[in-house]
């Protein structure tokens, strides 16, 4: 089932990138159309994130000693600054390493 | 130019952007090994699906359990910028051969992208740029399984304490923090992140793909009020 699955993600994968390359059908999509797209990878990756943060737990807010949320928030302040995927993963790995065992 | 000088100023030009692609590699390979994924199926999902936010969205969601066909969307969803790639590339790559436009569009990722269209927009009167392309999707292709090799050969041998689950959400917010440019992309990150806590505390099944649905509405509708961040 699990093979089917990543077969069937990379069916889809594949055709996403191939359709407008194809020539089956008309590349021009209406600008409207073109402007959800930036939309739809944020909108998509961050209920991910604050899933894994565990905000909240058995339906109460799990804030102060999340020690992943501190730790997602200072990772969050070095993308900023630094756009920079390596530094942001390894500061907010870092900051979650030790704020969990001071 | 020759075609292989077009080729290599690809590969060239691809090159340093294998410092930000190569560690995200091995974090999928790593992540992929502790979902529960086989070795062969961690692997070869890399050149299956070749799309590395998807695929490290793919093996989180696996290890929660969740239904097949949220992942099949999320994937879908995530790559579906994808599309513009390509629509962006078609005034380029439209008379090339039918295998030539096969493979360059399994090679169309965020980074060769980058990379090619530049290179197209500025010389669009050459009929070999397409090599351009093969150069740099190519070199991206192979770091890309190459980085996947070490991380399912690490994924075993990590030590406990290291919360490897972790570096999911933290690769997340290294993707999307950047694609923040507008007012309507930040109402897009509240908005579905809002609804997430919501939607997945009511027990809902499809709570990512609703959160999601409600992040991209509420971006569209506070686009008219746009201004840059």
């Amino acid at each position: 089932m699990i093979w089917s699955l990543i077969i069937l993600c990379g069916v889809i994968t594949f055709l996403i990138r191939f359709i407008p390359l194809s020539g089956i059908i008309s590349s021009d999509l209406p600008l409207s159309v073109k402007h959800t797209f930036k939309y739809i990878p944020l909108a998509v990756l961050t209920p991910i994130i604050v899933n894994d943060l565990s905000i909240i737990e058995n339906n109460n807010f799990f804030l102060i000693e999340n020690f992943k949320l501190y730790a997602a928030l200072i990772a969050i302040i070095v993308s900023i600054i630094w756009n920079n995927v390596l530094a942001t993963i390894s500061i907010g790995m870092a900051s979650f390493l030790i704020l969990s065992n001071i | 130019m020759k075609k292989w000088q077009i080729f290599k100023q690809g590969v060239l030009q691809e090159l340093p952007l294998q410092l930000g692609v190569f560690p995200f590699g091995i974090i999928y390979g790593v992540m992929a090994i502790e979902s529960g994924l086989t070795f062969l199926q961690a692997l070869l999902m890399s050149s299956i699906i070749f799309g590395g936010a998807s695929q490290i969205a793919f093996v989180q969601l696996l290890s929660n359990s969740t239904p097949y066909g949220v992942i099949v969307t999320t994937v879908g969803a995530i790559n579906s910028r994808h599309l513009l790639y390509s629509i962006s590339m078609v005034e380029y790559l439209n008379k090339l051969s039918l295998s030539w436009r096969v493979t360059l569009a399994y090679l169309l990722t965020d980074e060769a992208y980058a990379v090619s269209i530049r290179k197209f927009i500025n010389h669009s009167d050459n009929s070999i740029l397409h090599y351009h392309l093969l150069g740099s999707g190519i070199t991206l292709f192979l770091s890309w399984q190459i980085s996947t090799l070490l991380g399912v050969w690490l994924g075993n041998d990590l030590p406990e304490f290291l919360d490897l689950q972790f570096i999911i959400p933290l690769t997340f917010i290294a993707i999307i923090i950047p694609m923040i440019k507008s007012k309507s992309t930040l109402i897009t990150v509240f908005s579905s992140g809002i609804s997430a806590l919501i939607f997945k505390n009511l027990d809902i099944n499809f709570w990512i793909i609703l959160s999601g649905l409600i992040g991209i509405l509420t971006g569209m509708a506070s686009s008219r009020w746009d201004k840059k961040l």
